[in-house]
């Protein structure tokens, strides 16, 4: 069987205030063809937001890659790019 | 209703700088913050504007209303974002609206609601000037064109069209208003009526420049947690459950951090409102009086008072919970300043008209305190609340109508929910006001769904009725849309 693509959910409060509640309907809203294939998790604050380096909160990793700026279809698409060509095959 | 997109997340990072420099004692940098935001060659906060000045003018005008000011009341273009704050501090009773309109933001929607599109073929009949009664379209290098100034709205050049040409351009804001309280004055600006402005939010939450602000009183919040000795008590609106991902207990905790003296759950005093509603109820029915409609809502109670006459004898007497719940905390700490903090951009109307709240915060502003002075909620051990109140459920539409049912004993209960004043709702509550029905008992919420859908809340109204009913530990149906 694959591995399942990890989804890794800032869940510190200023990713929380800053767009990242949005989150919290990730399972629900994930395409079906995706359900069975993406594990959520939530992750402390890696201190991402103290600096401006890593780009704008809400931070969210998918299989260890840091997307900045996250929304649910930005993580969506990226899961999808880690589900067809990624380390998961 | 509450959203999550750029113009609420530019709006958050400005709270949250605002918070940062108080706390810093930095406050005569303040005019730095529309710098900072909108750098010289760079594109965040306002890569969307035409040029960095006018994103800078914008940003200072939003940060103008944080601080609690209109924005039209400025006189002195000059005068520094400094000298406001310092003005705010000192504090004077503000003057009515809650809402304020950032105008510089406006100029991008369209003069008037129709626009003739490329679509036009000049033709010889020209249906739309016939038709137009004031004479606003004229006919210009072979294509129609409508002065926005003479142009009333009616719509009835676009419907004589033969080629669909004329097309009809919302203006969310005023498109959203349920009371059409927010219009275009001669100026070509919009402009807020707060003779008849019920403090919904709709336009706030529809304009996509968050162009529509609420005056915050946060400055006024931080600067009395700073002075030394002085209590200032937090009130969480039932609401809080839906907003972080975290229990009641443990978001207390963490706004105890924030150097609050104490806090005090509203769902308390909501449970008074609902004994003396259900009393009230009791007592007006065997008098004879056909229905009673609840009165926690404050924007519901002003639609009430500036649009439907008719229906405000109807209106229940009883204190809404935020009045409740600072009448108990008055009792055990009698010098306090005492903070409503809720999702809702009206409370801060009704806190001005009773004694007792001194301030009124919202949700995503107790999120931005949070986040400047780093009390993340992540850090503390999670609690789990043994009981919760059942009035919490006040937060959500039927929530109300629940409770108050469950002490009232009078006769059998027929009773209606009307969730979100939008126009149709408005429209059957001026019909329940004069016409016949069968219902005693009317719950009303401005937001579609309760406070949970509150304008100023952190999550989208389906997150926060998602949280509220992991973490509340009430149990709630699915609310009456």
């Amino acid at each position: 069987m694959n591995k399942m693509v990890e989804v890794s959910i800032c869940y510190g409060t200023l990713c929380f205030v800053m767009g990242g509640a949005a989150f919290e309907m990730m399972g629900d809203k994930l395409p079906d063809d995706l359900k069975d294939k993406v594990a959520i998790k939530g992750m402390n604050c890696p201190g991402y937001c103290n600096t401006q380096e890593q780009g704008r909160p809400p931070f969210v990793m998918v299989n260890q890659k840091l997307i900045a700026g996250a929304n649910l279809n930005k993580v969506i698409e990226f899961i999808r790019k880690e589900v067809d060509h990624g380390t998961n095959q | 209703m509450a959203q999550t997109n750029n113009a609420t997340l530019i709006r958050r990072e400005i709270i949250t700088r605002l918070c940062r420099l108080y706390l810093e004692n930095r406050l005569e940098d303040i005019d730095r913050i529309a710098l900072e935001m909108a750098p010289r060659n760079g594109t965040q906060a306002g890569g969307n504007r035409c040029c960095i000045h006018k994103s800078r003018a914008i940003i200072k005008y939003r940060v103008m209303a944080l601080l609690g000011f209109n924005v039209s009341d400025e006189t002195d273009e000059l005068e520094s974002l400094y000298s406001y704050a310092l003005r705010a501090l000192s504090h004077t009773e503000p003057e009515k609206g809650v809402l304020t309109v950032v105008d510089e933001a406006c100029t991008s929607c369209v003069k008037s609601n129709y626009v003739v599109s490329n679509l036009c073929r000049g033709c010889l009949a020209s249906h739309c000037m016939v038709i137009c009664p004031k004479n606003a379209i004229t006919m210009e290098h072979g294509q129609a064109k409508i002065d926005p100034l003479k142009c009333v709205g009616c719509g009835l050049c676009k419907d004589a069209c033969p080629y669909h040409a004329i097309i009809y351009v919302p203006i969310p804001c005023e498109e959203s208003c349920p009371v059409k309280a927010i219009y275009r004055n001669a100026e070509g600006v919009e402009e807020i009526d707060y003779d008849k402005c019920i403090h919904c939010g709709r336009c706030m939450v529809a304009c996509p420049f968050g162009a529509v602000m609420y005056r915050s009183q946060i400055i006024n919040v931080l600067h009395d947690i700073s002075k030394p000795g002085r209590q200032v008590i937090a009130m969480l609106a039932p609401a809080i459950c839906g907003q972080f991902k975290a229990s009641y207990a443990q978001v207390a905790t963490a706004v105890k951090n924030l150097g609050f003296t104490d806090v005090f759950e509203v769902a308390e005093g909501a449970v008074l409102t609902a004994k003396e509603e259900a009393r009230e109820l009791e007592e007006i029915l065997e008098q004879g009086q056909q229905f009673l409609t609840t009165s926690c809502c404050p924007a519901y109670v002003e639609l009430t008072e500036k649009q439907l006459p008719a229906l405000k004898p109807y209106v229940s007497h009883t204190p809404s919970p935020m009045r409740y719940s600072a009448e108990m905390v008055t009792q055990k700490y009698p010098e306090a300043t005492i903070v409503f903090i809720g999702p809702c951009v009206a409370k801060q109307a009704e806190a001005r008209r009773y004694p007792g709240i001194d301030y009124v915060m919202t949700f995503e502003e107790l999120g931005a305190m949070m986040i400047a002075m780093k009390v993340d909620l992540q850090t503390f051990e999670a609690i789990t609340e043994e009981e919760a109140l059942p009035e919490r459920r006040f937060a959500m539409s039927n929530g109300v109508l629940d409770s108050v049912a469950a002490y009232y004993k009078g006769p059998s209960l027929s009773p209606l929910v009307i969730s979100g004043l939008h126009k149709k709702n408005i429209a059957s509550l001026r019909r329940i006001a004069t016409g016949k029905h069968e219902w005693n008992m009317i719950e009303v919420m401005a937001c579609e769904g309760g406070c949970l859908a509150g304008p100023a809340g952190i999550s989208s109204p389906e997150v926060a009725r998602k949280l509220f009913n992991t973490q509340a530990g009430v149990v709630t149906e699915q609310p009456a849309m």
